[in-house]
């Protein structure tokens, strides 16, 4: 069995402020960690090949796009229990959208050969379009089930989920391959590389794939296959400050609908 | 000359960090009064392959090498400035080196599997009541027997005794083997205070009541008749003065560093405050006379950063047969020599910044002040560290005891 799992490597947004004059992310000196989310998705991944190691023999293989230090992403990936990384790196691959970041990931997952499940985080807490999972899925031409908490069964070929919706939760059940983009339970506590797995990291296989290795349509990938570009970034004006109400329940929520009302809100 | 770590050492920093953010910082300051550090902690800190990292992998530790285990002391003194948890985690990781390097193999099969998964402490007892810079007056002794050897004595003022007696473990310990050969007669040598089926007989212990670091415990132990096996031996027998001191500089350098790590995490509280805090009408942190003083202590503690840093590199180098043994012992002393003066001189300073605040038990910084202030102390006093230094660069019949 292949697994894949596809990484970035984000700012951490915890200290990211933004720049009041130009609206852009300040990142000097703001630490590089792996994309949380998808440190979710590696661990569902290192956890569905623990539970199947009886029957099936199984391969994690982290891929990831952008510039040399984002290996240090990887080899995070590595000690925590991934077999190989992959990182895609060359300039040739720089200002891509979520479109031409997905088709360059989509090659590298296609230039695999063999793959069953792909797991990637719902989003990137850097961008959160939370697009490139469900692209990669598209350009590949297999199912995806989207916002996955959790993996229920994995059987006979096929795989059972757990996708959250606005209202909820449905179970899907799919073919392999399949995709998944995984949305983490509040209940997830990430993993810390052990000091023994970070030795063993550095001994696992790390490739670096530039767009030569790659193969596909050149013109396909950074800035020249991106069809959205980015005009301006903000941040919203504030709105004002919110109201709390700490009288008891019952006064409250007349206290609440009685300022929608005045605010003709509904 | 490159000053930078390697691409292992920044992932072993990172989630050492990653940790210790999470899991000690949080209850640094509940040590105090609990006098204990959590077992839940003590679990993690296993997990994660810290304890007793110097002890090669065969017995459950990862082999780090000084300034790898000086990258660990740096990020456990961030989050917990308080001093308890640096110092469970260096002495284990100092005296695991010399189990490691000088142990027998029974022995560290022994121990070394227990304590890497936290479940007994490894501490380190050279001191006595009258006996601590000056080693040789040690009055404890071992005799050899025709299966191993009898001690008798008194240990006083060693960290994790209530830990190594109660949870199980034991000491590195030297004791003097030949009297007359003064420090050439001494040997060292593993003393169980709990081992396998329970407490040593004939081990004693008393605890003492700490000013700081309270986490861990300190006390001492008499020792009446009390039989170790063969194996137990530490290196030669006779020639344990010699190798006590490879410990004692591998845990100077840590110390250092923690003292460096836990002062600058001290001035970082301390600038939130200074930038937070008005008076006058303006924030305290544009008055020049604080100002002066944080840029200060900011350079004499990374230089003393960077000096640890130095010193625990020509450690390794010796280890690798590149420097010295006395080269090793003066970058050491170097390190050390301020190390207890200045963090305690930047910690008292961010006090006085807080004014009233900064004398009450509430304050982090306070806590913090107390436990640095056992490093003018333990592993080797500052005044030793300027003997050390004045005997290399003078020579030997410069020392002014003889």
């Amino acid at each position: 069995m292949e697994f894949v799992v596809l990484v970035k490597q984000v700012p951490d947004t915890t200290e990211v402020k933004i720049d009041p004059k130009t609206g852009t992310l300040i990142r000097d000196g703001v630490p590089s960690i792996l994309n949380p989310f998808d440190q979710f998705a590696l661990e569902e991944a290192l956890r569905l090949r623990e539970k199947i190691k009886d029957k099936i023999e199984t391969n994690v293989t982290v891929i990831s796009m952008g510039p040399p230090q984002a290996k240090s992403a990887i080899m995070k990936c590595l000690a925590l229990g991934a077999d190989k990384g992959i990182l895609l790196s060359d300039r040739a691959f720089a200002g891509a959208d979520t479109w031409a970041t997905s088709y360059t990931l989509a090659e590298a997952v296609k230039k695999l050969g063999k793959y069953d499940i792909v797991f990637c985080g719902q989003q990137a807490i850097d961008g959160d379009t939370a697009q490139v999972g469900p692209e990669v899925a598209q350009l590949l031409g297999i199912p995806q089930i989207t916002y996955v908490d959790s993996i229920l069964d994995f059987q006979n070929g096929k795989l059972t989920a757990r996708s959250l919706t606005d209202d909820g939760y449905r179970i899907i059940e799919a073919k392999l391959p399949v995709l998944l983009t995984c949305s983490t339970p509040s209940s997830f506590e990430p993993s810390n590389p052990s000091m023994a797995s970070i030795l063993k990291a550095n001994k696992k296989p790390f490739l670096t794939w530039t767009a030569d290795d790659l193969g596909g349509d050149k013109s396909r990938f950074g800035l020249s296959g991106s069809p959205t570009q980015v005009s301006r970034v903000y941040s919203p004006p504030v709105r004002g400050k919110g109201v709390v109400y700490k009288e008891n329940i019952e006064e409250a929520v007349k206290k609440v609908v009685e300022g929608i009302m005045e605010k003709k809100v509904i | 000359m490159d000053y930078s770590f390697t691409e292992e050492q920044e992932m072993i920093r990172q989630s050492v960090r990653e940790f210790a953010e999470k899991k000690i910082a949080p209850i640094a300051m509940e040590m105090e009064k609990t006098k204990e550090i959590p077992l839940e902690i003590v679990k993690g800190l296993a997990e994660l392959g810290v304890i007793a990292c110097t002890a090669a992998p065969e017995y459950g530790g990862v082999g780090f090498d000084a300034v790898t285990a000086g990258i660990v002391a740096e990020e456990l003194a961030r989050a917990d400035p308080t001093g308890s948890i640096p110092v469970f985690f260096l002495i284990q990781a100092s005296w695991g080196h010399v189990l490691n390097k000088y142990g027998t193999e029974e022995c560290k099969k022994e121990v070394f599997p227990r304590v890497t998964k936290g479940e007994w402490f490894l501490g380190i007892a050279t001191t006595e009541s009258d006996a601590g810079s000056d080693l040789g007056s040690t009055r404890t002794r071992i005799t050899p027997t025709q299966n191993g050897y009898v001690v008798n004595g008194e240990k006083m003022y060693i960290s994790g005794v209530r830990e190594a007696y109660t949870r199980g473990g034991g000491h590195v310990t030297i004791a003097k083997q030949t009297p007359e050969a003064g420090t050439r007669g001494m040997s060292l040598f593993y003393l169980p205070l709990h081992g396998q089926n329970g407490p040593t007989p004939g081990i004693t212990p008393t605890y003492l009541d700490d000013l700081g670091r309270e986490g861990i415990s300190t006390g001492g132990f008499t020792i009446d008749n009390v039989e170790i096996p063969k194996h137990y031996l530490i290196g030669e027998e006779n020639k344990g003065f010699y190798i006590v001191h490879e410990g004692y500089e591998f845990a100077r350098g840590l110390i250092s560093i923690i003292c460096a790590s836990a002062g600058l995490k001290s001035l970082e509280n301390g600038m939130n405050y200074i930038k937070q805090r008005k008076c006058f009408g303006i924030p305290i942190g544009k008055f020049e006379w604080i100002q002066f003083k944080l840029a200060e202590h900011y350079t004499k503690l990374t230089m003393l950063k960077d000096l640890a840093f130095k010193a625990m590199y020509i450690y390794d180098q010796e280890q690798k047969g590149k420097a010295k043994r006395f080269e090793v012992s003066k970058a050491i002393a170097m390190a050390k020599m301020f190390a207890q003066e200045w963090a305690c001189a930047a910690v008292d300073d961010v006090m006085q910044w807080q004014g009233a605040f900064g004398y009450t038990r509430e304050c982090s910084d306070q806590c913090i002040w107390r436990a640095l202030r056992s490093f003018g102390w333990a592993e080797g006093s500052k005044e030793i560290m300027r003997v050390i230094v004045g005997r290399e660069l003078l020579g030997k019949e410069f020392i002014s005891y003889r």
